[in-house]
């Protein structure tokens, strides 16, 4: 394979792929992926200038040893856009602050709070489009959706969807501009100001009237977050908050109009809705990949790690290794039932998935379905998917009606 | 060390010497026991590490906290009045003897 070292048995080096550019893994990572996975259990893509981990066992063994596999990175820079959030920290000190947000974000906060707000929200959006008889559920869904919701559950209640996609996208582009583009970090320290301003405004508010959002969990709790820790966990959740939800709506929804089969089985049951939202994410994971930092020389798997090493833990592409899931590609609501790592492993294990799970596959996609009678693809061929450290449908133009 | 019996869900039984201070969740992942997935590793999150505890256990153990009470509502089996999270488990002498179920997926 011209580019690519080839993997020697018993060989401890780590092999690369360089044959593939940046723009075919945004475009289309899953060939790269399994490339990837077929070779060694850590391979370098040069495109991407990381090393990466695709095998679904490694990665669970790798978030099973915080240890050796740490999230805190000094130098990374989501350290520098968005402060030491609790991402980037290990054992107790994640602990404690992850403790301080789980009260808003526990399957009982989504219950008796977050379920009819966000019934609410949706019930909003979908009045402003379903009369059009066409949409870009990009636009008119999933964004508004997934920006209203963000700001409902941490507790912002003066700022637009449109503000927290900005916010959101500015954060992710900083955390990821190792170019050092000026324009990318003006934005970023923008939205990182904006971030922390509303913040000022919303917590006089949350200390007199404690309630569910994640602001008044931070500073009610019993262990309370100082106002530094605030500000970087709130940034880390306006960066981390939104793409997922949005995506997997689309995801979901796009998954089941391709195969119009499965959609009529799950309409039928609709107990299946949430078994469709889990293979949604399995199949075309919002988040496909998260860095972890070596904390000392290991030979992982057969293959030599050296201390300060960078591994990215690529689980979309875990969630299509072929030696746990059949025919990986294939959206298929109907597969055998096994955990994915969509929402990741250990202790970072993904603090939304209670919220997103009821939001996607109890409420946004199956209610879609319900008021939008035939809805269809306007055009299977315009459907486009974009990214590999995120992913999803950046734009998803469907008709309904007869 | 505590021996613990996990009964599994394919009706078979395991029994396992058990560390103290460990968590039941960790010990069963130590022996690789079917039904434990344990997807957030004991942060009590993920709801995959539900096992059934006999009447004198549950009365002998810590109470549920609200969190875990919660997050049994999500169990892939459905919960029972013995159902706890097994990383909330801390294993001491009291579980010495003790037998566990491991509950089949629904």
């Amino acid at each position: 394979m011209a580019g690519t070292f080839a993997f020697k048995a018993g060989s401890t080096a780590v092999p690369m792929i360089s044959d593939v550019a940046f723009a075919e893994l945004l475009n289309d990572p899953y060939p790269t992926f399994k490339r990837a996975r077929d070779m060694a259990p850590i391979v370098r893509i040069e495109a991407a200038k990381i090393m990466v981990a695709t095998r679904y066992d490694d990665i669970v063994a790798m978030e099973r040893d915080p240890e050796t596999f740490s999230s805190e990175n000094p130098q990374s820079l989501v350290n520098k856009v968005m402060g030491h959030t609790m991402m980037r920290k290990d054992g107790e000190a994640h602990q404690r602050e992850r403790r301080a947000i789980d009260p808003s974000l526990r399957p009982g906060a989504v219950k008796s709070c977050w379920g009819p707000k966000l019934e609410a929200v949706f019930e909003d959006i979908v009045a402003r489009f379903e009369r059009d008889g066409e949409a870009d559920l990009f636009q008119a869904l999933a964004a508004p959706m997934a920006g209203r919701a963000l700001a409902e559950v941490l507790g912002f209640q003066d700022v637009d969807w449109q503000t927290m996609a900005f916010w959101s996208q500015s954060l992710i582009d900083g955390a990821g501009n190792y170019s050092g583009d000026p324009e990318i970090s003006r934005k970023a320290v923008e939205a990182a100001r904006g971030v922390e301003d509303a913040i000022d405004r919303a917590l006089p508010y949350h200390r007199a009237n404690p309630n569910t959002s994640v602001l008044s969990s931070m500073i009610h709790a019993e262990d309370p977050h100082e106002i530094d820790q605030i500000y970087a966990n709130i940034k880390v959740a306006v960066g981390g908050g939104l793409n997922e939800p949005r995506d997997s709506i689309l995801t979901l929804i796009l998954g089941l109009l391709q195969n119009p089969d499965q959609l009529e089985r799950v309409k039928a049951n609709p107990n299946l809705w949430p078994v469709a939202f889990e293979e949604a994410v399995r199949w075309t994971s919002p988040i496909g990949m998260y860095p972890r930092r070596v904390t000392r020389d290991i030979v992982f798997s057969g293959v030599q790690l050296r201390a300060g090493d960078q591994v990215g833990l690529c689980v979309g592409a875990a969630n299509r290794d072929g030696s746990r899931f059949e025919d990986p590609d294939r959206f298929d609501v109907f597969r055998e039932k096994k955990s994915h790592l969509a929402f990741g492993a250990g202790a970072h294990f993904c603090a939304g998935t209670w919220v997103s799970r009821h939001m996607v596959g109890r409420l946004v996609v199956p209610r879609l379905f319900e008021r939008l009678p035939n809805l269809r693809l306007k055009d299977p061929d315009a459907v486009r998917i974009q990214g590999w450290v995120f992913r999803g449908p950046v734009t998803l133009p469907v008709v309904w009606g007869a | 060390m505590p021996k613990i019996t996990f009964a599994l869900p394919d009706g078979k039984e395991r029994t396992c010497s058990a560390n103290e201070g460990l968590s039941l969740m960790e010990v069963a992942l130590q022996n690789a026991l079917p039904g434990i997935i344990a997807e957030c590793n004991g942060s009590a999150a993920c709801a995959t590490c539900h096992v059934i505890v006999e009447d004198a256990l549950a009365a002998m153990l810590d109470p549920i906290s609200e969190h875990e009470n919660d997050m049994l509502e999500f169990t892939a089996a459905a919960r029972q009045p013995g159902s706890r999270l097994s990383c909330q488990i801390r294993v001491d002498d009291r579980l010495d003897g003790a037998i566990v179920r491991i509950p089949a997926e629904a």
